[in-house]
């Protein structure tokens, strides 16, 4: 009996020209931007893995140099896409794209892929995530605003509770025909996902990435689960199909147009970010501070036990570009930490949207896993400014046991490449599954909650007429 | 004749005064006068907060610059007097202490009349430099600080609520123009009377249409006397009189996209989803497929490759600094320090550098910036088929945080950092010291508005598109109501 009231659902679905037309939009779109995404991913990888290899080369190959003087030239590091990034551009568009490690100075991220798009980039990217997000759900509502009050209104629906069919088998029925057209589109799509996917990535990075393909695909299935029991709720409490359509859109418009924004308002009066300009101010200020180079110069003078400076058995340089380092290096750990809380903190606040807007939820696993939101992106500038203390640390310690002869003194390759390539690898899975557990826990609820009461609307409230 | 058009305007009077008393006994008024009144004062104040914000900002960035300008002079005078001694490697009268550092001024765009109306892309792009004396590059990076979530998600303005959110409403309220009528049975005794199928519908989206654009223009007026918008102002007034006429002609797009789709004679079920389908086309879809086309067909090349270039011209000018430095001399003797060598010490020599560098990656740049304006002409062309974003780009305009406003600014800091740097860069390297009268007399940068004709241009093309979009669909529609038929 419940297939018979799927399959009927769905005979309805394939016979009806609309959902016929606006499912072909939304395959078409879906695949549209895998594709393009796909093809995004490998140009821009390509192009960051030859930087890569660049500049590694130009900082292996940059000739006889004072340390420092190397430590000044530095190097880049640039920000690796990730493979599911052709999923979910998350925040891609809005983070630097390249980050320069210099002696002394922790820059910001530079290049914005946003600042060179068109204006057309603010009404938003065409993405599969946004698709899936935003379309889908819209589809669903199409889907099963009527399911109940449609044959309501056209008096079937007494006619086959007059049958006797059990109240319960007929709400499963039709969440199943619901989910079974659903199926029709995204099992090809994800399919063709996959694909583009094992073709964006080598065999290894495959591996590595399907635990959040996994995860990714059940967060998903959640977020549809919570749209078609949020639809047969509304259809079954509806007096008409036209009043269900109505609150149904309405929430739609809601959750995916106005909570996104208003989440965002909300945290960032919650949680103040600082105006760029106080806050290099602040940054000046707690540098210039600096340290005391005279106490310096007397615990390194009893360190090594002698009297004068010119005694030191070191060169004093490297030890006092060292501590200039150190100094810097703990403003900056302590200015960008709470900024950079600061955001974490508005971000967490727009995961608990998710409340009452399943897409804040959503969109925030859905960055998470495709390694494209903030904190992904933390933790890459996390791991470039590690390097670019290690980077200074070795030229500084060639610096200190450098001899103190008269004349500049130079390194070469030999200490070039002593400082190890940079290897940045993406947090594991459990990592972002941590970040994104409240999300996660949103999502259930909503699934949960959402077919529950469509059970219990199709079965308790469900009115002949 | 003219007892004709007076009749007729009689009628749709009464039409549309039927209407009004229908609206008022319905919750339907109340809902959406409480809606409008909510979302446009709501989004206001967020425009007016983001505005402050800008002003405050700006307001901290003068004062520093005014403070470090004074105890610049102070010092100054101060050598001049003899009372202060110059010591250490940092001679506080040298040029490129104070063109690159101490009396470098920030160059600032400040928030145009009707800011608090769009944020536009005043999130994104910065609105104020701090001049120095090294590369374009190092001065375009400065930012506003930004959680990239929020940039992606965008803000509640009132461009947002005028552009997504009311041709819902105006959908909702145009949806059922004549299938209400049929399917309440009251279409066949309206059509008795002496009225015309035209002349209700006329009167019913006068009336309905009227009332919302009236709504959104009140509150709007309201919120931004609210939020200090300096109303004596001709260039206020120009721009609110576009911005008036641009919504008259958006909301007659969407009321005519309901005649249209009333005029096929299906159910107010059926239409509802059809416009909704419309708008969803139209406002989400389209905007973003054509981006999704523009960076397809002229993608913009990599910043990261404009980085390596920049690298390999600053590794090459670098090895061959003390060269450069000659080289420039000879072609500017003039500039010689009198009794000296030419000078290789570090500064003049990184200047020396940096020239170079600048020049060596200026074809890099270019490419970049040509690419970027081949995909936003591109763009330009599309927007002709959307009226949201002949809307939006036409807000952007008006409140001043638009694309064209910015390259208008950009092109001013251009100017001024050439100006500065043609008058500092020869003083570095003739190493001329600066004394106090010549600092007190350096340039002072003042941001020029773009003129009321910018403005009228730019938007005056969006309106006439909007124009020719708004009244195709009217005119099809109204052509098409001729056949519908009344029972």
């Amino acid at each position: 009996m419940i297939s018979q009231i799927a399959k009927k659902e769905m005979l309805e679905m394939r016979r009806d020209g609309r959902f016929q037309v606006a499912s072909a939009i939304v395959l078409g779109l879906l695949l549209v931007s895998l594709g393009i995404g796909w093809q995004q991913y490998v140009s821009v990888n390509r192009q960051h893995e030859m930087a890569r290899a660049e500049t590694r080369e130009q900082w292996l190959s940059q000739g006889k140099k004072n340390p420092h003087s190397a430590a000044h030239y530095g190097v880049y590091a640039f920000k690796p896409k990730s493979p599911l990034s052709l999923v979910d551009r998350g925040a891609d568009q809005y983070t630097g794209v390249a980050v320069w490690l210099e002696a002394h100075k922790q820059n910001e991220f530079k290049y914005k892929p946003a600042r060179d798009a068109n204006t057309l980039a603010r009404f938003g990217d065409l993405t599969a995530s946004s698709v899936l997000q935003l379309l889908v759900p819209l589809l669903i509502i199409l889907m099963s605003f009527s399911s109940f009050a449609g044959e309501r209104e056209s008096g079937t629906l007494r006619l086959l509770l007059s049958m006797g069919i059990a109240r319960e088998k007929l709400a499963l029925g039709k969440a199943l025909g619901v989910a079974g057209g659903l199926g029709m589109l995204l099992v090809p799509a994800a399919l063709i996902g996959s694909a583009a996917l094992v073709l964006a990535s080598d065999s290894g990075s495959f591996v590595a990435n399907l635990p959040r393909l996994g995860w990714m695909t059940a967060s998903y299935l959640l977020y549809f689960a919570a749209f078609v029991g949020i639809s047969l709720t509304v259809s079954a409490l509806a007096k008409s199909a036209r009043l269900a359509l109505v609150c149904l859109l309405g929430f739609w418009i809601f959750n995916g147009l106005a909570a996104p924004r208003l989440f965002s308002d909300v945290s960032r009066t919650v949680h103040r970010t600082p105006s760029s300009f106080a806050f290099s101010q602040r940054m000046d200020g707690e540098l210039k501070k600096g340290f005391d180079g005279e106490a310096l110069k007397k615990k390194v003078m009893a360190q090594y036990g002698v009297t004068s400076m010119e005694a030191l058995p070191v060169n004093f340089l490297g030890i006092s570009l060292k501590a200039g380092e150190d100094h810097g290096n703990e403003v900056y750990d302590k200015l960008y930490s709470e900024l950079w809380d600061t955001f974490e903190a508005q971000n967490r606040l727009q995961q608990q949207g998710g409340v009452v807007a399943p897409l804040m939820a959503m969109r925030s696993v859905s960055m998470g896993l495709s390694g494209t939101d903030f904190a992904q992106f933390r933790d890459f500038s996390v791991a470039a400014e590690k390097y670019r203390r290690v980077l200074n640390d070795a030229m500084n310690d060639d610096l200190k046991n450098s001899p103190k002869t008269e004349g500049p003194y130079m390194a070469d390759e030999k200490l070039w490449s002593k400082v190890p390539e940079f290897a940045y690898v993406m947090p594991e899975v459990n990592v972002v599954l941590g970040q994104q557990a409240w999300s996660l826990g949103l999502l259930v609820l909503w699934a949960l909650g959402a077919t529950g009461m469509a059970g219990w609307a199709a079965t308790r409230r469900l009115r002949a007429e | 004749m003219g007892s004709n058009t007076e009749a007729e305007g009689g009628m749709i009077g009464t039409v549309a005064k039927q209407e009004w008393r229908l609206l008022k006994a319905d919750r339907t008024l109340a809902a959406v006068v409480v809606l409008m009144a909510a979302m446009v004062g709501y989004s206001l104040y967020n425009g007016s907060s983001w505005v402050a914000f800008q002003r405050q900002t700006l307001g901290a960035a003068e004062t520093e610059q005014a403070e470090r300008k004074g105890k610049l002079l102070k010092t100054l005078k101060g050598i001049e007097e003899g009372r202060i001694e110059v010591k250490g490697t940092q001679d506080p009268r040298s040029a490129a202490s104070i063109g690159g550092n101490s009396s470098a001024p920030y160059l600032a765009m400040p928030p145009a009349p009707l800011a608090t109306l769009a944020v536009g892309q005043s999130d994104l792009y910065p609105y104020y430099f701090k001049l120095n004396l090294r590369s374009k590059q190092a001065i375009l990076a400065n930012d506003e600080i930004e959680n990239p979530t929020n940039l992606l998600a965008g803000r509640f303005d009132l461009a947002f609520v005028l552009v997504y959110l009311f041709p819902l409403v105006a959908l909702a309220l145009g949806y059922n123009l004549i299938s209400s009528e049929r399917e309440q049975g009251t279409l066949a005794l309206a059509m008795s009377q002496p009225l015309t199928m035209r002349e209700m519908v006329t009167g019913k989206i006068v009336l309905r249409g009227g009332l919302l654009l009236g709504l959104v223009v009140l509150f709007t007026f309201a919120g931004a006397l609210l939020t200090g918008v300096d109303l004596g102002s001709s260039t206020v007034w120009l721009r609110l009189g576009l911005w008036v006429s641009l919504m008259a002609l958006y909301t007659g797009f969407w009321f005519g996209l309901a005649v249209l789709v009333n005029s096929y004679q299906t159910s107010s079920a059926t239409n509802a989803l059809t416009l909704a389908g419309a708008w969803l086309g139209l406002v989400l879809v389209l905007p973003s497929v054509a981006n999704l086309v523009a960076t397809s067909m002229y993608p913009v090349p990599s910043r990261v490759e404009m980085v390596q270039a920049m690298r390999v011209a600053g590794k090459e000018a670098q090895s061959k600094g003390s060269m450069l430095l000659a080289k420039y001399m000879e072609d500017h003797p003039e500039l010689m320090p009198a009794g000296e060598k030419p000078a290789a010490d570090f500064t003049t020599l990184s200047y020396a550098v940096q020239m170079e560098v600048d020049k060596k990656v200026e074809p890099v740049l270019k490419r970049f910036d040509e690419q970027v304006e081949k995909q936003q002409a591109f763009v330009e062309g599309f927007k002709y088929l959307s009226p949201a974003i002949l809307a939006q780009t036409a807000i952007n305009d008006l409140a001043g945080t638009s694309l064209g406003r910015y390259q208008h600014f950009s092109r001013q800091v251009d100017g001024f950092f050439d100006a500065w740097k043609g008058y500092f860069l020869p003083k570095v390297f003739a190493k001329t010291k600066l004394g106090s009268g010549e600092v007190a007399g350096l340039p002072v940068y003042q941001f020029r508005e773009e003129t009321d004709g910018d403005i009228l241009g730019r938007v005056g093309v969006v309106l006439a598109g909007m124009l020719v979009l708004s009244g195709a669909v009217l005119w099809v529609g109204y052509i098409r109501l001729r056949r519908v038929s009344i029972s």
